[in-house]
């Protein structure tokens, strides 16, 4: 492995950019911020190109104390989740330059925008459980404003729920590292695990409930049963392209916390049929289910998502907790298809409020005649995420399903993927009647005053590749089960 | 030579001090150097016996053949003197600007100078007696400066605080009496100085006498249920409600436990007992009650006040846990706190002077017209929650580190409590820096136009101190390594 300093360039870069943004008076005009973001986060995304393509690297850059370095590593997981962040950042972040014209403070929004970029990639390069629990920290205290960025009473409230509740998982984490630093040689995440066998034996007890805080502490993020309850409040008040990235990448951190702590810190072998993984499964089981049924009943398109985000996120959870390498890979593959779709989908219903100011379902009744590209692209994210063959969605839960048949885990095996096929379902029934409704507004529909409203092509473009790319991923998915499997099979 | 500076740095600014009244000033400018003249010679006496390492015993007044007072510098008295001294100058600077708007200020610049003295007398003691006697003289130098506003309120504090810090110090010289029938001496030595022989069978006996001690002082580091003198002593001026009620005074109540439990009782003697459960059971309910207290007060002052209640707790948690390591926590505590602290205290007392506004919901919007202070506030928020780069995470990281080490249940639970507590420091600390930053757009921006940061004088301490979190969180090794040679008995 490589020593070299690169791997902080496009983690230094956004943050130093979103900084100078936000501490900057000058300048006001609008071209100039928004031009100056652009230029930052193409830079940014050709450089996690570069390091992504390239070998394993690493670099540490000093001790906090003793034992504790502060050490960045890229590996194939913090590669998968570095390249979907770069990728879905940048086209949300295109889309938010038309959408945020009509909001205020624009200069604040892409400061915080660029410095969260710079703290996402930093969570997925970091090489050790510090360091990841440091920007881990700084993540939910740096992304609040993207959250609270209208200031109505509502939205600062939603702000502070997201923060407490992230603050409560980060410190449920934090109690399981101070018994993992004692039983562990080294907190570097290292595949297959870091305990001591030597102290180990006589306390499986005290490190199973290490183990049980600290996946529950990034579930909160994840927005797992019981700790979903701040997602479906503060992901649809802020403007929407924050919420595209809140709930298709940012979720993605807890994610990326528990695989860490379950593959790289604990190790799947410690975990295997412990309480701990039927406690875990249970809670992702019962997520997926009531995610899905709260979003069926919730009439506000984008709190209909976000209760979307709860259920497919505990999607992925299901799949980590299988401890199987065959879930394991659907969990990857869900962890990708999900940002793209969900970011789309969330950027439609962004388009549908900038465009004509509805905000819940039963406004949206013809708005596929007002809109027609932009239903097509919420529709074919909608399919991919139902998991219709050959949208990408399919592949993910296939592979899902089958981890839970090999991990042999008694009633899971069978209750996994009824569940997953039951929520599935309704998805199909939460999602689609907007495409239903829109496409077919019905005889009483007033055809007379339909106007055409579609974004300008700014605005359509990111909407077109996203779709896009959710519904090809499912056509050719080769190279990426093959490089996920490969990943996946090193990590056990 | 070491001896007779330790003397001098005691006595220099309890006479200096004094010497205030009676100085003709021809203009407050005057004052203001003599002052900071005085109290930065001290300090840097006082480094000079710090840097000179520990010293020899130095008898001031012999009464009988084992009761005497005298000084001694070691170890433990070094991280509370160091703390002290490079805290007074910086607390100087800024009340020359905050008492500009209080009346008679000279009498409080005189208490406010005496009480460095009679503190660093406290860490300099060299047994109990000594020690005693600084205690009883701290709380009579500072009832003047909680009483100096002079109101109905401030007179009912200070009589509050008067009470409960006599009567805590009548407990503790209970232990006083114990220890010098059942110890070997009244000098503070590391592992204690009760001798085995005469205390086997008496054990229950001392450890009710040590709880009793404990509580004793305890109550200046604000232990529950003797903590309500120390939100209400807020009302006193900023500067004694940072320097001394977030340092000083409850320090030293801490400090007299750190000797109290290593150095006289003994961690031998205590580690396993009941009354180790017992302490423990009470710094833990406290750690949760202050911060939920916190959480409940709109006044900023009394908030932090809370807030200092459970960080004491934190404090004495360390100690409890009866390890070297446990020790070494409680120490980088001890410091790191008091940086956090009475940088947050010096904001608040910052825009109680340039703005008049006393409770949080009067904050809104703030932040954009006095961003020094705010930002220095939202550092030393988020050290006080501990989050890592700043030093509330080393201090937290410690003091939970020991107590995984040390294998005891209850400090497995202790830890928990020390997360919840982060929890809502988070919520208590950062409603307030929200509030600055983000206003709800209802908010009008108009009637905080007229608001600005401090001067000089106020400011720079207040960075001085952000740059310290953030210096000793990114870089902590040296000190921490220092700290736990004193709490292995190297020093």
């Amino acid at each position: 492995m490589k020593e070299s300093v690169t791997i902080l360039f496009p983690v230094c870069l956004p943050i130093v950019a979103g900084l100078l943004l936000l501490l900057v008076r000058q300048p006001k005009k609008r071209s100039v911020i928004i031009w100056c973001s652009a230029a930052v986060w193409t830079v940014t995304a050709l450089c996690v190109m570069g390091l992504v393509c390239g070998e394993e690297t690493s670099f540490t850059l000093f001790f906090l104390t003793g034992r504790l370095p502060v050490y960045f590593r890229i590996d194939g997981i913090g590669k998968i989740f570095a390249s979907v962040i770069t990728i879905v950042w940048v086209l949300a972040g295109f889309y938010s330059f038309v959408y945020m014209k009509e909001e205020t403070c624009e200069k604040r929004f892409f400061g915080y925008y660029l410095i969260v970029l710079g703290v996402l990639l930093a969570l997925d390069f970091s090489g050790n459980l510090i360091t990841f629990y440091a920007f881990y920290e700084m993540l939910t205290l740096l992304s609040m404003p993207l959250v609270l960025h209208e200031r109505s009473r509502e939205a600062v409230m939603a702000g502070l729920k997201y923060m407490f509740y992230s603050f409560c998982g980060a410190y449920m984490v934090l109690f399981g590292v101070y018994f993992v630093y004692r039983y562990a040689n080294t907190l570097s995440f290292t595949a297959k695990g870091v305990l001591d066998p030597a102290l180990l034996s006589g306390n499986e007890g005290l490190l199973l409930t290490a183990a049980f805080f600290m996946v529950l502490g990034f579930s909160v993020k994840a927005g797992m049963f019981p700790f979903h309850g701040w997602l479906p409040v503060a992901h649809p008040v802020a403007p929407a392209p924050a919420s595209a990235v809140l709930s298709g990448i940012i979720v993605k951190a807890g994610v990326l916390g528990i695989v860490r702590v379950v593959y790289f810190i604990f190790g799947a072998d410690f975990l295997r049929g412990t309480w701990v993984q039927t406690a875990m499964l249970t809670l992702s089981l019962t997520t997926v289910f009531m995610g899905s049924m709260l979003a069926y009943i919730e009439k506000g398109l984008k709190k209909r998502l976000a209760y979307s985000t709860v259920s497919q996120v505990s999607y992925i959870l299901f799949g980590l907790f299988l401890l199987d390498p065959a879930g394991l890979t659907g969990s990857l593959l869900h962890v990708v298809f999900h940002a793209f779709i969900k970011c789309g989908l969330f950027l439609c219903a962004g388009a549908f409020i900038f465009k004509t100011g509805k905000h819940t379902v039963g406004e949206l009744t013809g708005i596929g005649k007002e809109m027609p590209v932009t239903v097509w692209c919420y529709t074919l994210c909608s399919l991919a995420l139902i998991g219709i063959p050959p949208a990408s969605g399919f592949i993910s839960k296939w592979y899902l399903c089958v981890g839970a048949f090999h991990a042999k885990l008694a009633a899971f095996s069978w209750l996994g993927p009824v569940v997953l096929l039951v929520s599935a379902l309704l998805t199909a029934g939460y999602l689609l009647p907007v495409t239903i409704r829109g496409f077919l507004p019905g005889a009483d529909y007033d055809y007379g005053s339909l106007v055409k409203k579609e974004p300008v092509k700014m605005m359509l473009a990111p909407l077109v590749i996203l779709a896009a790319l959710a519904f090809v991923l499912g056509v050719v998915p080769e190279a990426l089960i093959r490089n996920f499997s490969a990943v996946a099979a090193q990590m056990m | 030579m070491n001896p007779v500076m330790m003397l001098a740095a005691v006595l220099l600014p309890i006479i200096g001090g004094a010497l205030v009244m009676a100085l003709p000033f021809k203009k407050r400018l005057h004052m203001e150097i003599y002052l900071e003249v005085l109290v930065l010679a001290t300090s840097i006496l006082v480094w000079a016996i710090l840097a000179e390492g520990p010293g020899e015993r130095f008898p001031i007044v012999k009464f009988v053949h084992n009761l005497s007072l005298s000084l001694k510098l070691d170890g433990c008295g070094m991280v509370f003197a160091g703390l002290v001294s490079a805290l007074w100058p910086l607390a100087m600077l800024f009340s020359f600007e905050y008492m500009k708007k209080e009346e008679h200020e000279k009498v409080f610049f005189m208490f406010y100078t005496m009480t460095y003295g009679v503190t660093l007398g406290i860490s300099f003691a060299e047994d109990m007696l000594t020690m005693y006697f600084f205690y009883e003289l701290l709380t009579l130098v500072t009832v003047p400066l909680v009483l100096h506003t002079l109101t109905r309120e401030a007179i009912l504090a200070s009589r509050k605080y008067l009470y409960y810090s006599l009567g805590g110090a009548a407990f503790a010289f209970i232990s006083l009496v114990f220890l010098l029938v059942y110890g070997s001496s009244l000098d503070f030595s590391y592992g204690g100085v009760l001798v085995t022989e005469m205390t086997a069978g008496k054990e229950n006996t001392l450890l009710v006498v040590y709880v009793m001690a404990f509580l004793g002082f305890g109550v200046k580091a604000a232990v529950c249920p003797f903590n309500a003198w120390l939100p209400q002593a807020g009302v006193a001026p900023t500067p004694v409600t940072a320097l001394l009620h977030a340092v000083a005074v409850v320090k030293a109540g801490a400090f007299a436990i750190i000797r109290l439990t290593y150095y006289s009782f003994g961690t031998d003697f205590l580690a396993g007992s009941w009354a180790q459960k017992a302490v423990m059971g009470i710094v833990i309910f406290t750690i949760v009650y202050g911060c939920s207290r916190a959480v409940k007060e709109t006044h900023i002052k009394r908030r932090l006040a809370y807030s200092t209640i459970s960080n004491l707790s934190y404090v004495l948690f360390g100690v409890t846990i009866m390890t070297p390591l446990g020790l070494a926590g409680a120490f980088t505590h001890l410091v790191f706190h008091a940086v956090m602290k009475i940088c947050s205290f010096f904001c608040a007392g910052a825009i109680m002077h340039q703005t008049d506004k006393h409770y949080v919901h009067e904050l809104n919007g703030l932040g954009k017209e006095m961003p020094a202070v705010f930002g220095t506030f939202t550092v030393s928020s988020l050290a006080l929650m501990g989050v890592p780069g700043l030093c509330g995470f080393i201090s937290k990281w410690n003091l939970a580190n020991a107590a995984v080490m040390s294998g005891n249940a209850m400090a497995y639970v202790g830890i928990g409590a020390l997360l919840v507590s982060a929890l809502l420091t988070a919520i208590y600390m950062l409603s307030i820096v929200v509030r600055a930053f983000f206003p709800p757009t209802e908010f009008d921006e108009a009637g905080t136009k007229e608001y600005r940061d401090p001067n000089w004088l106020m400011l720079t301490p207040l960075f001085v101190f952000a740059a310290a979190m953030l210096f000793f969180g990114l870089y902590s090794a040296p000190i921490v390594q220092f700290f736990t040679d004193i709490s292995n008995g190297v020093m």
